[in-house]
């Protein structure tokens, strides 16, 4: 029908949308166009209103255009009728067709259900069929399947009683892997059936596996085998539940033991010293030597690789066993270390354990080695310098005290003079030589030493720092001013009190030798090869502070000069201790001749000097220094005054004398007694000089005298004064002194008459005669 | 030479050795002070600072029969002092008292209270006991340790007990505990003894020679400070005999004499015979291991323990005496009969 309606398009497309605007369920559709009834559009509206619009059509219009309206009116009514009666006809065509169709349907239906009663028919007895069929095969294949499980059974059963001989073939073969694969699988069956009716074929299979252990353990343990063999044994051995375990700890042992050949022996490293230390044979037998110990050590990092493979999960313990190995090794090294070793030696010896650190490094990374290894060479290297530091104090004190020796002996002429050349070159040599010793630590390119290099540096300004410290206080502890620490220093007290003293001298001069040559020295190969450093910190800045040192010796050796000197007057002061209290002075005897002290006191003083001369530089010369002495220009002043004093003293009262010496005193400048002390000869003998007239006085002082007693003084200071002045370089300070003495005991004397000149010159002259005799007897 | 302006000075007639400050006299500063001249009359000045403490003034001067080679005030009578004298041949020990009418300056006779009479050989020194009333005295001569009981109002002093040193032991001086009233501890050539007055024992000893002198500190117990010959001067724990636990260096010739501030802790004032007076400020309770430790640490960083040093003497210095009233005062004593008498204050007020 719609085939029909194609060439009236326009036509039947409108007749459409009006007969479905028709049915449409919504009326609405029209709505939107309230539009206003006042205007001509509005016809095709639902409030479209006829006389209104007539009106406005007649209002609107001329008469023209409202014929020619109603002309367009009709033929639109026109129009909209015909489309009425097509729809209408549509409407009633379609109905049409629709009951044809209805009719049609009636009739199909008809022959239909006898048909599918047949279909049902068929279909049953299709089923009944196969029913039959099925029941009848039913048992035949029943037994099928019952056969092919029997004959599955059969041949596992088979397999088991065949599996003792297959075991043997393998075993036969070698082909363990196979042989443990059929164990295993034949296990269940075993353990179900074992005890029953497989007993031989189990013990049997038993038998053969019990071989194949046995050969596996074997295999695990030659060392000929291939490490892959090795492994797969012990994973088939696992695999038998063989335990493992203990093979493993057994073959751990068996490493330890290979452990004890690896070690250095300290009489390996000594051997390999000495061997380095003769170049000539050195090279073959060192090198046989390390090819030997290199042969050791990759043998055991092959076992260790293997070992590893054998026992993927025992690193921990391969890591223990060795890092054990590193640790003995160093501690052989601090052994050897705390011996008296030169660095080059010790090179040696880290170099070996490092090569034997880096071969087992490839092996086992995992026990960090290098690390490790570092560490503990950096303890041993500490210790070395530690040590060098130790040994060379030691010699430098060896070197000193070689004074009481020798002069116990009395071979030598100037002990004190080779005793301090001798310990001078111990400071300085040795601590070149030390230096020397850690420069070949410091320029091998050991990959070890590299590392620590900055730490070397450190070690060794802090080793020179805390040498200098220690010297310094081993001088102290030598001289004896360490009071505390005198009681436990049993070799300086054994020695004589007279060694000491010189060798308090040699220290003096030591500490200045040092102060001024060898530190600047070291300072400047300091600077040379160990700058840098600074693994400690900037903040504390470098740790060899030459300024500090050279503080500390300056001092030490004016202390230890001091603290000669006063040794020294502590001797004399003993002595004149000894003079002066024992006699009763009140009732002293007219004097004869000098008395012996004077002897005893120049004998000392000529000791005195023979040490210092031996030491001591000589100071400017003598003339010189006679008219600079401290008391300048006073000082001939009162030379000039106590001439005269003296010469009249000898004749005039005491009592004026005194008098005189304080109007003196007033006009003179005051006398320095006490100056600075140089270091020189005369400097020193000088002060000596000086401290034990002034200690003289004193003595004089606390005692009472009469006549004789002070002449008795008189004559023996008046007999010092020339031996005096020959040794001294001060003679204004001597002399004065002198005079002090003779007036102090002037002073202290209860009738102060002096001595007739005559007879003074006389009883000097016996003495001076009487000395040069003794001088002829034993010169 | 420098400071020489500060002291203020005062001089006698004749040659001087010991000089003491007058404690008991509690509205002056005073001090006295005795001559030591074999042949002519030795005096006794007492001596006042004036309250401007810019003048000495002679408050009494009294004739000494002797020559004076000790002299103590009485710690709580200031009219009553001791001396010990020689005529040169013998030695003597006697307690004196002023008597009321001084400041006549005509000389008055000193009036004898009692004489220790009891020595045979040279006799050192006389002790009160420094911290208050006490009727006991001790005198030392060489050999012996005399305990003394005096009764000023009977005028009479009475041997309460003897002991003798023991051979070989010539004592020099002695110094009696401010803290325990019946220990004494003397010197002698080799040693620092010290003894128990009740049972009269040695109840120990320092062995150190050449001890000169020796003074217990007032402030700190068994604190005693000893003056030697040569090595200067060592400060000790009297509980630890063995090791001095510090050491000063004191003179350049021997350190005659030392004596503790009364007042400021670790003040020291020591004379010597090289005619200076030190003085010490001692580092408070420092142990011994630290003290070598730090003097090898470095020299520098420690601070010199010589506060200043008093040089301004013609002659060797055997008195000093701080004075109690006023502890920032001292007074010393040169042999040439000068006494000066200076303030430490500015020393003071650097500590």
């Amino acid at each position: 029908m719609e085939t029909d309606d194609v060439p009236l398009d326009d036509k039947a497309k409108r007749m459409r949308d009006l007969l479905s605007s028709f049915y449409a369920p919504d009326p609405s559709s029209t709505e939107n166009a309230p539009s206003n009834p006042g205007t001509l559009d509005a016809i095709n509206t639902t409030s479209f209103d006829a006389d209104q619009y007539m009106n406005l059509l007649i209002q609107k219009s001329n008469l023209e255009a409202l014929l020619q309206r109603h002309v367009e009116m009709a033929a639109e009514i026109k129009n909209i009728d015909t489309d009425l009666q097509m729809l209408v006809y549509e409407n009633y065509n379609k109905f049409i067709s629709a009951t044809d169709a209805i009719k049609r349907m009636k009739t199909n239906i008809v022959g239909m259900e006898a048909n599918m009663e047949q279909l049902l028919d068929k279909i049953m007895s299709v089923q009944s069929k196969s029913d039959g069929v099925n029941t009848s095969l039913f048992e035949k294949r029943e037994r099928v399947e019952k056969l092919h499980r029997t004959r599955n059974l059969l041949r596992k059963v088979q397999f088991i009683y065949d599996l003792p001989a297959r075991l043997e073939k393998c075993i036969e073969a070698e082909a363990y892997v196979d042989a443990v694969k059929f164990y295993t699988g034949a296990m269940p069956i075993f353990k179900a059936y074992g005890d029953s009716s497989f007993h031989d074929c189990k013990q049997a299979s038993e038998e053969a596996i019990a071989v194949i252990v046995k050969n596996l353990q074997g295999k695990l343990f030659s060392d000929s085998e291939s490490i892959q063999s090795r492994a797969e044994a012990a994973v088939l051995l696992k695999q038998l539940d063989f335990p493992v375990d203990s093979l493993q700890v057994k073959l751990l042992e068996k490493l330890e033991q290979s452990l004890g050949d690896l070690q250095l022996k300290t009489n390996d490293i000594e051997n390999a010293s000495m061997e380095s230390n003769d170049p000539k044979q050195g090279k073959v037998s060192d090198s046989v030597h390390i090819t030997a110990h290199e042969g050791s050590v990759r043998g055991f990092a092959e076992a260790i690789s293997a070992y590893r493979v054998i026992f993927p999960e025992s690193e921990e313990q391969l890591i223990k066993l060795v890092q054990d190995v590193v640790v003995k090794n160093f501690e052989t090294t601090e052994q050897y270390v705390k011996g008296r070793i030169s660095s080059a030696n010790l090179l040696c010896v880290l170099r070996t354990i490092w090569t034997d650190v880096l071969l087992m490094d490839e092996v086992l990374s995992e026990a960090v080695l290098p690390v490790f290894s570092l560490e503990a060479a950096q303890i041993a290297l500490k210790q070395h310098v530690a040590s060098s530091f130790n040994y060379l104090l030691q010699d430098i004190s060896d070197a000193l005290l070689r004074v009481n020796v020798s002069s116990k002996e009395a071979a030598e002429e100037h002990p004190l003079q080779v005793a301090l050349e001798a310990s001078k070159k111990a400071v300085l040599q040795g601590s070149m030589d030390v230096l020397l010793d850690f420069r070949q630590l410091l320029d091998d390119d050991l990959q070890l030493l590299v590392q620590l290099r900055d730490f070397i540096i450190d070690w060794v300004q802090e080793g020179f720092q805390d040498f200098f410290r220690a010297l310094y206080d081993r001088f102290l502890l030598l001289s004896g001013r360490n009071s505390s620490s005198r009681q436990d220093q049993g070799l300086t007290g054994a020695h004589g009190e007279k060694v000491l003293a010189g060798l308090v001298l040699v220290l003096a001069q030591l500490s200045v030798f040092i102060e001024q040559t060898v530190i600047p020295r070291i300072t400047e190969e300091i600077a040379a090869s160990f700058s840098g450093g600074g693994a400690r910190g900037c903040e504390n800045g470098p740790a060899f502070v030459p300024g500090v040192i050279c503080r500390i010796f300056r001092s030490a050796g004016e202390r230890l000069l001091h603290h000669y000197i006063n040794m020294r007057t502590q001797k004399v002061s003993t002595l004149l201790r000894k003079r002066f209290t024992t006699p009763n002075w009140v009732k002293h005897k007219e004097p004869r001749e000098v008395h012996m002290f004077v002897d005893l006191f120049l004998q000392e003083l000529k000791e005195s000097a023979s040490e210092v001369k031996q030491i001591l530089p000589q100071g400017l010369a003598r003339k010189h220094r006679r008219s600079d002495s401290n008391g300048s220009t006073a000082s001939s002043r009162s030379n000039q005054l106590r001439d005269d004093k003296m010469t009249r003293s000898n004749t005039q009262r005491a009592r004026s004398q005194l008098l005189e010496t304080h109007l003196a005193k007033l006009f003179k400048q005051k006398v320095e007694i006490f100056t600075k002390v140089e270091y020189t000869q005369e400097s020193v003998v000088t002060t000596t000089v000086k401290l034990c007239l002034k200690s003289l006085q004193e003595f004089v002082r606390l005692q009472t005298f009469n006549r004789s007693g002070f002449q008795q003084i008189q004559l023996d200071i008046q007999f010092l004064r020339t031996p005096l002045k020959e040794t001294v370089e001060d003679e204004a300070a001597v002399d004065f002194l002198l005079d002090e003495v003779i007036v102090a005991a002037s002073e202290r004397c209860l009738d102060p008459i002096p001595l007739e000149p005559p007879i003074l010159d006389r009883l000097i002259q016996a003495k001076l005669a009487k000395w040069k005799e003794q001088n002829l007897i034993s010169p | 030479m420098q400071g020489g302006s500060s002291g203020i000075g005062y001089g006698l007639k004749y040659q001087a050795r010991c000089i003491s400050d007058v404690k008991a006299d509690t509205d002056h500063t005073s001090f006295i002070t005795g001559t030591l001249s074999l042949r002519e009359e030795n005096e006794v000045h007492l001596i006042r600072l004036s309250s401007g403490g810019t003048e000495l003034i002679c408050e009494g001067l009294f004739s000494h029969p002797n020559e004076i080679w000790d002299l103590a005030s009485c710690p709580f009578d200031q009219r009553i002092f001791s001396t010990v004298f020689s005529t040169g041949e013998s030695y003597g020990a006697a307690i004196w008292q002023i008597p009321e009418l001084y400041g006549q300056l005509n000389s008055p006779q000193l009036e004898r209270i009692a004489s220790l009479d009891a020595h045979v050989g040279k006799i050192n020194c006389v002790l009160w006991w420094p911290s208050g009333r006490h009727d006991k005295l001790i005198s030392i001569d060489d050999e012996n340790l005399f305990l003394w009981a005096l009764d000023c109002s009977k005028k009479a002093a009475q041997v309460q007990s003897k002991q003798s040193s023991g051979m070989l032991h010539y004592l020099s001086g002695g110094a009696w505990d401010p803290h325990d009233i019946n220990a004494v501890a003397t010197t002698c050539e080799s040693s620092v003894q010290f003894w128990d007055l009740r049972t009269m024992k040695k109840t120990n000893a320092i062995e150190h020679a050449h001890i000169h002198n020796a003074n217990y500190d007032m402030k700190k117990n068994h604190i005693l400070v000893t003056a030697e010959d040569e090595s200067g001067i060592h400060i000790w724990d009297t509980r630890k005999p063995k090791s001095p636990i510090q050491e000063l260096p004191g003179h350049t010739h021997w350190t005659w004499a030392v004596t503790c501030n009364p007042e400021y802790d670790g003040l020291i004032l020591s004379a010597g015979t090289d005619s200076t007076v030190n003085l010490w400020m001692a580092p408070t309770s420092v142990e011994d291991e630290a003290i070598t430790e730090s003097i090898a640490e470095s020299p520098a960083q420690q601070a010199d323990p010589l506060l200043n040093s008093y040089s301004d003497y013609e002659d060797s210095v055997y008195g000093l005496a701080w004075s109690s009233r006023e502890p920032w005062i001292f007074a010393s004593l040169s042999y040439d009969g000068r006494v000066v008498v200076e303030s430490i204050k500015p020393f003071l007020s650097r500590k």
